[in-house]
């Protein structure tokens, strides 16, 4: 989000850029920036850096330093960021053209938005897609890194016959007379750099605010080799967690290998041998009809600890990040030829952006193909439509299953979820009793409605993934 | 006389079987269920061929797999697993056969004749 100071602003739409011009903003520029504007501004950065754990937020949170009112007051800001030899646009804030400029900046005098303000409770979709937003931009500015690069040592203002390449590729890319470049340097090499310019007002560069800026973007920098740091780490752990879990699987396998495959095996081949050739003595006949019985016994016992086992660890069941727009397509069209062949109209609508819930895939899916069979046997076969519709609306991620066949029979309404009521509707009651089951173990609910005239909606919520 | 086995198995009731079963193709067959009991009798010598099960309780048989090699790489051995995975454990790659334990010990028969012909 962008502010800039009213004096600046104004004077750029007003006036046509010129030396004079320059010369008094250059004047009053410096006396906006009073040290103690400057303290709570690093002041306000800083206590968000110090506690942020998101890059992206981290990022946000600088940049919109960089171009609020209350801040530097620059029109826009990027942060590009060094991967192997290329300076890649990572991050952007601010209006993208002049139209958008005029309408955001209205909004927020409008609204009063001091945007500093909002810096200590970032949200996060705003910042995705605050990055998403720029990111034509951002691919546009990235640029091979040249020689002249590495000597860089201070933040400096940059125009189109600048002599290096990078600065006059940005410069053109950013289609302003002057940007602000903040390099972010590390063992002679740029780790970063920050580029903000005034693209739209035109109000020159102030030199004092490069020395804030260059501050500006030391934090950004700790900030971001900390958060970067903890992100490498906790996909790390995520890994090592990942990589236990399958020691652990693998170690059941074998332990079931061997506590349920052995009784088998054992009581199978001992059968096998009693009817090659049964024993001459009655003892031996009894001691190895014995062994193969207590084998089988075993055996019961190991899959019924199995399946309490299993039940257990049902109610915990792990979840991760799933889009359900995706998974819900993928089942839509997995059911469409069966649909289709019964004359019935399947219709998947869902946002262009992921709507991501914590859940687990293989117990999303199966709910979700329960409640669409169940859709599917309510039109018995007469034809009709079926929508399944994903919602994002937080904390909750939705996924609705309506259609428009018969409705619930009377006896299933007060609890179509509960197992073991019979009919044609619900089948056998079951597939929605475990859809039930399913999405509780993720944290989540199924309601049932007719809200709708001649429609029965079903509604999974499960927990956003944040 | 045909081949002395030794069949080294944790359960009882498997070694019941290889006796019932190896002893009717005319082979003399000795069973333990212990590693410590399949040293004793491997010390003695006059052992043809070891059929070895991996999970010896909380012992690894794979161990002993190395013992026996070490002392005489000619002596074959067969392991004998209900886990098809241990194949991976290259450990396991000294042995001369793997069979995965089966209610048919039919791919037993075959692996013991293999190695004792080729012994």
């Amino acid at each position: 989000m962008t502010e800039i100071p009213t004096r600046q602003r104004r004077k750029g739409w007003a006036q046509a850029p010129g030396r004079d011009r320059r010369t008094r903003d250059h004047l009053a520029a410096l006396r906006t920036i009073r040290p103690r504007r400057v303290l709570d501004l690093l002041r306000r950065l800083s206590e968000v850096l110090d506690t942020v754990v998101d890059p992206e937020v981290a990022a946000w949170s600088a940049l919109v330093a960089y171009t609020a009112g209350e801040g530097l007051g620059f029109n826009r800001a990027f942060l590009l960021l060094t991967e192997g030899e290329r300076l890649k646009g990572w991050f952007g804030v601010g209006p993208r053209n002049l139209d958008e400029a005029r309408e955001l900046w209205a909004e927020l005098r409008r609204r009063q938005v001091m945007p500093l303000e909002g810096l200590a409770r970032p949200d996060q979709e705003a910042v995705r897609i605050e990055r998403e937003r720029h990111e034509v931009a951002l691919s546009a500015l990235s640029h091979q890194l040249v020689k002249g690069c590495g000597s860089w040592r201070r933040a400096f203002i940059g125009r189109g016959r600048h002599p290096n390449q990078c600065v006059r590729h940005w410069v053109s890319v950013l289609e302003s007379p002057e940007i602000m470049v903040v390099p972010l340097m590390a063992g002679g090499r740029p780790w970063g750099v920050v580029l903000a310019d005034n693209f739209v007002t035109r109000a020159p560069i102030n030199h004092a605010t490069l020395e804030v800026a260059e501050t500006l973007a030391h934090y950004l920098r700790a900030a971001l080799e900390r958060t970067q740091l903890l992100q490498r780490f906790q996909d790390e752990r995520r890994r090592r967690m990942a990589a236990e879990h399958a020691t652990a699987l693998l170690e059941t396998a074998r332990t079931l290998a061997h506590d349920l495959k052995n009784p088998l095996a054992l009581a199978g081949g001992l059968a096998r041998e009693l009817l090659t050739e049964p024993p001459a003595d009655r003892e031996t006949l009894a001691r190895q009809l014995t062994i193969a019985a207590n084998a089988v016994a075993r055996a019961e016992q190991r899959v019924g600890e199995l399946v309490d086992g299993l039940t257990t660890r049902a109610d915990s069941v792990s979840l991760r990040p799933v889009d359900v727009g995706d998974l819900a397509e993928r089942l839509t069209e997995g059911f469409r030829p069966l649909a289709t062949s019964r004359g019935v109209h399947l219709l998947c609508y869902h946002p262009a952006r992921p709507v991501v819930a914590a859940a687990a895939t293989a117990s999303l899916q199966r709910c979700l193909e329960n409640l669409l069979s169940n859709a599917l046997e309510a039109l018995g076969g007469r034809g009709g439509e079926i929508e399944v519709a994903v919602r994002d609306e937080p904390p909750w991620a939705l996924v609705e299953v309506a259609d428009n066949g018969q409705p619930l029979p009377p006896r299933m309404r007060g609890d179509p979820f509960a197992g073991g009521i019979t009919t044609r509707r619900g089948g056998s009651g079951l597939g929605l009793a475990s859809v039930r089951t399913l999405a509780e173990a993720m944290g989540g609910k199924v309601e049932y409605d007719e809200r709708e005239p001649g429609w029965v909606r079903f509604t999974l919520f499960l927990r956003r993934w944040s | 006389m045909g081949s002395r086995l030794l069949f080294v198995d944790d359960e009882e009731g498997f070694l019941e079987l290889y006796r019932t079963a190896f002893s009717r193709e005319g082979y003399a067959i000795e069973t333990t269920a212990t590693i410590e009991g399949a040293r004793d009798r491997l010390a003695q010598g006059g052992i043809d061929l070891v059929v070895l099960d991996i999970r010896l309780g909380e012992v690894s048989g794979l161990a002993l797999l190395r013992e026996i090699k070490a002392k005489d790489a000619r002596l074959p051995v067969v392991l004998s697993t209900a886990y098809a995975r241990y194949q991976d454990d290259f450990s396991s790659w000294l042995a001369d056969a793997y069979v995965v334990k089966s209610s048919d010990l039919s791919e037993l028969r075959q692996a013991v004749r293999r190695c004792l012909g080729a012994a």
